[in-house]
């Protein structure tokens, strides 16, 4: 009840005359919670989209058989149907094209056993085809293709009418012959499906004789785990059965490194709005002493006094986390066809229709934020009654001074930098494979670093005003001197003042600084790999990353090579085979060629061990995550899954790649064909004879070619731009996130400096009363919080160098297990140091402004 | 009913320890109205801040109504200081966000009582100390004097035993000032006890005894007149 009634007659006082503070501070809340909603809303929504896109592709099938990326015999299906308990055996092709008219859209084609396949799958035609065609005229027609009517709509296609894919056999004409309703698999990859006959598609898309799936439902009474296990037995190893759920924690798996650096985003985020709530109610406690203090002589108890302070948070924190959620929402609508297009370049095709977000996570992410709140206004609400009621009504503002500068304080922070540098050198230390090598002790070692640093900034603080009275101050005038006093006289507050700005571009700078290492020695990388002249691919410019590519047959080559002015065609192939329950990444070229041309960069052994062992042999070379994590080394071997059942492989040599975070394994082109029978390329890379010749080979080729097939001609300079580009985009997320937290810093000043004035207020007055010029009482503001903001600025820089050097051997070494060399990012340093000075003074103008305009005689009698 | 036997306070200066109070003993009783006198940095408000429990003493004991109000816990003080004392400071110590009503139902909405009933008890003692028009005036729109009467309307609203006064008209004009003492006097006349501090010969003679200080230890001790009850 006395809660309630501090609520009313306190709290709601200083919210109604202090509305400009509760915004600030609500909508800094807002901000990171913001950040954090948005990001959850977007990896649940993409996850969501999978989860969906898999229940809708895969209908009732409970189990689904998949085996090598190329597809396997068709032969295998008999076997499946004859298993005792199978109800239904049917196989799926599941692969890509484009539409050769139009927008040029991707297309996911399914193709299907049209007799059996409604078994498993629903599909429901339209009412414009009434004359729901008969299956057997639909298969007599190898043409014969069903559109969904999104996309139909879209592109302005009838029944009936002819249109034109671009498939692996070139340009092929289709006959619609029915649209699909939104329903099941038509809603797959957000409408732009198409279904045609399994054997139909074999044919149009190079896959005679083989399928991509088989998806199985069961006859009642059936057991999954038998079912799995009698159906494993039939099958030659190397094949997975697995449950719809399991292909979508295979897309979970293959999505966790993406999936782990947007939670360490908004977890960062989080952490700065914690920072700016710490600051908020520091404050807070600061201008309130006296309140405080009268309260307690009057009888207030200590508790009652800090359940205020927390009842009081708690209201913010959940105004800020309403706010939060909705600007949250309004982010992920914002962002999430950009992170869906990112997912689609690097990963696999998505398309996010919807956006999930549940009452749970709402409650979550406002439980969340009100958590994270209390917990950041934990130590400055506790530290509200540790003056004596006298000492609060007397408003000894510097008391405080004396815990945060004490000598417990310096060993606490020392402590803290030595656990941080502890936990690092022993994470070092510690071999590969060791469970002491785990993100969370790098995570631990870096809030160490920031919480020691951070304990010590009035400290630090007091130490540079010393140094600026001495040689600064002089030269800045009154202004300048007066600053320095004001800074000094209230070491706490401003301390907290610095310590948010040094929080926010210690976390700019080391994501800055990792992001340009890793930028480096993956652009170092890709002009290691890539040194073709040209590099032609179909369906997509960037055939070597995501789903769109449409792959072409090994003919092409021959014709390629007639071409006047080409000196060698080269193949590349790209699939993924799965080991261990990861799917690892197969990538396949004709190796003696490669080696040529192209140095790539080895971690273990060398290019001519692999020019000895790998072309035709049963021996590949791996990149070093895949190695770490199996412990393997030149001169071991690897048994590999493959079509015609397990292959033990050896391994020549281990290079560099950032490909995959699960591993990467480089197979010779005879090798993969021999195993695999796939004869499919994905790029052609070609070498011309005459550098001078490229552009007119390029038009030469798209001039022979072109008209059959779309193809993409990139000069290898183009291409490399093109994944540059696409790396970029990774940055780009994460600059717009620095961005973010930069802004609620600023929030931190300006509520520090509007602090700061406010306690001034007659002192202020007395100055103007003795002749102080507006312009010089708001010099004088302006000033303090650029201090403030350089000092932070530059402690931040170096922690955040610090930072960068931990995410980089730890964090990206770890995900990508690949040797990355850390970069300064100098001009990242030198944005810091700009932006926070910058930011800060304008952070100052408002207070600033609030200073030169008290009224004199008002701040006189000011109490 | 408020008793001090051998209390000092002393505190850390640097190195050196320093004495505000040295060795006092004191009783005081029911119905009193003590004015402690002394030049700057005698003890007073030390004193004062001892008999209140906003301090306590670093040796010996203090007693109100016979409770100890040495080595007991912040808790306990806390409560007495709620509900046992009533103080008036120089600086007035009001809330400058509350209402003159608000601020002085202050210590009843701290024991959980509804506003409505803590309003009437407020506006009630508003009237006694002549503010009845000003119960919904923020202490920024009141005079001195004005904040001063609050402040002592505050101090009574939990019916106290003791009203510990810090020189109370300090920060005003002497004709406040004899308005202020004039309604001490009339409370301490209705039976209430009071000790005030003042530097002030004229403003002590209000009290019925006058307790002087020098350097930390009582000089003096003179009955005015006979205590009411």
């Amino acid at each position: 009840m006395n809660l309630i009634n501090l609520l009313r007659h306190i709290s709601l006082k200083h919210v109604r005359l202090q509305k400009a503070q509760l915004l600030i501070a609500v909508v800094g809340i807002g901000l990171g919670v913001a950040a954090m909603v948005a990001i959850d809303i977007v990896n649940v929504s993409v996850l969501r989209s999978f989860a969906e896109s898999i229940d809708q592709i895969t209908g009732r099938a409970a189990l689904e058989i998949s085996g090598a990326e190329s597809g396997f015999p068709e032969a295998l299906l008999e076997r499946v149907q004859e298993v005792p308990g199978v109800e239904y055996a049917v196989p799926v092709i599941e692969t890509n094209a484009n539409l050769a008219d139009g927008s040029k859209r991707a297309v996911m084609i399914l193709g299907v056993d049209v007799l059996q396949d409604h078994q498993i799958r629903n599909y429901s035609l339209t009412d414009e085809a009434a004359d729901i065609p008969d299956p057997l005229l639909f298969l007599a027609k190898k043409d014969s293709i069903l559109l969904s009517k999104a996309m139909a709509k879209q592109e302005k296609i009838a029944i009936d009418q002819e249109i034109r894919l671009q498939t692996v056999e070139g340009i092929k004409t289709f006959k619609v012959r029915g649209l699909l309703n939104p329903e099941g698999p038509a809603r797959v990859a957000g409408g732009d499906i198409a279904i045609m006959d399994v054997y139909a598609a074999q044919l149009a898309f190079g896959k005679e004789g083989r399928i991509d799936r088989i998806d199985v439902s069961f006859l009642p009474g059936g057991k999954l785990d038998t079912m799995k296990a009698r159906i494993q037995q039939v099958l030659p190893s190397g094949y997975t059965v697995d449950t719809p759920a399991g292909r979508t924690r295979q897309v979970e798996i293959l999505l966790e490194r993406f999936q782990k650096n947007m939670a360490f985003t908004s977890t960062m985020v989080m952490f700065v709005g914690m920072y700016l709530i710490y600051n908020i109610i520091s404050i807070s406690v600061v201008q309130r002493r006296k309140e405080i203090g009268i309260l307690r002589a009057i009888g207030a108890r200590r508790s009652e006094i800090i359940t205020l302070f927390f009842a009081e948070t708690c209201v913010v924190a959940a105004l800020g986390s309403l706010l939060g959620i909705g600007l949250g929402l309004a982010f992920a609508k914002l962002t999430v066809g950009f992170v869906a297009q990112y997912i689609t370049d690097v990963y696999l095709q998505t398309s996010v229709t919807s956006l999930t977000f549940s009452s749970g996570m709402f409650f979550r992410d406002a439980a969340l934020g009100i958590l994270a709140s209390l917990l950041a206004a934990a130590s400055p609400v506790l530290s509200s009654v540790r003056f004596t009621p006298l000492a609060a009504i007397r408003a000894q503002s510097s008391g405080g001074d004396g815990f945060i500068l004490s000598r417990n304080i310096k060993l606490a922070s020392a402590l803290l930098l030595a656990l941080s540098l502890g936990l690092f050198a022993a994470y070092r230390a510690a071999g590969p494979g060791s469970d002491f090598r785990s993100s969370t002790v790098t995570v631990a070692s870096a809030i160490f670093l920031i919480v020691g640093i951070s304990l010590l900034t009035p400290a630090i603080l007091q130490g540079t005003m010393l140094l600026f009275h001495r040689f600064l101050s002089p030269w800045l005038g009154v202004a300048g001197r007066l600053a320095g006093i004001n800074l000094q006289k209230n070491i706490g507050r401003n301390g907290v003042a610095v310590g948010a700005i040094f929080f926010s571009i210690s976390l700019y700078v080391c994501s800055a600084s990792a992001m340009h290492s890793l930028n480096v020695s993956m652009f170092d990388w890709i002009d290691s790999i890539i040194r073709a002249d040209l590099l032609i691919s179909s369906g997509s410019p960037l055939a070597a990353g995501g789903a769109h590519s449409i792959p072409m047959p090994e003919s092409l080559a021959g014709e390629l090579e007639k071409i006047p002015g080409v000196r060698m065609v080269e193949p590349f192939r790209k699939g993924y085979l799965t080991y261990e329950n990861k799917k690892i990444l197969l990538e396949i070229f004709d190796v003696a060629l490669r080696m040529e041309y192209c140095p790539g960069m080895f971690a273990e052994g060398n290019r001519e061990e692999v020019i000895r062992q790998v072309p035709g042999q049963d021996t590949i070379f791996i990149n070093e995550g895949f190695a770490t994590q199996y412990n393997l080394h030149p001169g071991d071997s690897v048994v590999l899954p493959t079509p015609g059942g397990p292959v033990r492989f050896g391994v020549a040599a281990i290079a560099v790649s950032y490909s995959s975070d699960a591993g990467v394994v480089w197979m010779d082109v005879h090798t993969y064909r021999r195993h695999w029978q796939d004869t499919l390329v994905d790029t052609y890379e070609v070498l011309v004879k005459e550098k001078s010749e490229i552009p007119r080979v390029r038009q030469a080729i798209l001039d022979r070619l072109g008209q059959e097939r779309h193809l993409f001609v990139l000069p290898a300079l183009e291409f490399r731009n093109e994944i540059k580009k696409l790396l970029a985009n990774t940055s780009v997320l994460f600059q717009a996130v620095n961005i973010l937290v930069l802004l609620i810093a600023g929030f931190g000043i300006v509520i520090t400096l509007l602090a700061s004035v406010l306690e001034r207020t007659r002192e202020i007055g007395v100055l103007r009363a003795i002749g102080m010029k507006k312009n010089q009482v708001a010099g004088v503001v302006i000033l303090e919080s650029a201090l403030i903001g350089t000092l932070g600025g530059l402690l931040g820089s170096a922690t955040g160098l610090l930072l960068g050097w931990i995410a980089v051997e730890g964090f990206f070494r770890l995900d990508y297990g690949a040797s990355i060399v850390y970069h300064v990012d100098f001009s990242a340093i030198a944005w810091a140091i700009l932006l926070s000075t910058g930011l800060a003074a304008l952070a100052g103008f408002y207070p600033a402004r609030r200073a030169a305009g008290i009224n004199i005689v008002e701040a006189l009698t000011y109490e | 009913m408020i008793e001090l036997r051998r209390a000092s306070r002393k505190y850390q200066q640097g190195a050196r320890e320093v004495y505000a109070l040295r060795q006092v003993n004191l009783m005081i009783n029911r119905g009193e109205f003590l004015s402690i006198m002394g030049p700057s940095g005698s003890g007073k408000s030390t004193l004062l801040h001892l008999m209140g429990g906003l301090d306590q003493p670093s040796e010996g004991e203090v007693f109100l109504d016979s409770k100890p109000l040495h080595g007991i816990t912040d808790n306990e003080l806390t409560l007495l200081r709620r509900r046992r004392v009533g103080y008036v400071f120089q600086f007035f110590n009001l809330l400058p966000l509350l209402t003159a009503a608000e601020n002085v139902g202050l210590p009843l909405l701290l024991e959980g009582l509804p506003f409505s009933q803590v309003k009437s008890k407020a506006e009630a003692l508003l009237q006694q100390v002549g503010l009845s028009e000003r119960t919904e005036h923020r202490p920024d729109q009141l005079s001195g004097g004005e904040m001063q009467r609050v402040a002592i309307a505050r101090a009574l609203i939990a019916n106290p035993a003791v009203l510990l006064a810090d020189e109370p008209t300090g920060n005003l004009d002497s004709h406040t000032s004899e308005e202020i003492f004039l309604l001490l006097k009339a409370l301490n006349d209705q039976g209430q006890t009071i000790v005030m501090v003042t530097h002030d010969p004229k403003a002590a003679a209000y009290g019925n005894r006058i307790l002087t200080l020098k350097d930390g230890a009582p000089v003096q001790d003179i009955a005015i007149g006979e205590p009411v009850a």
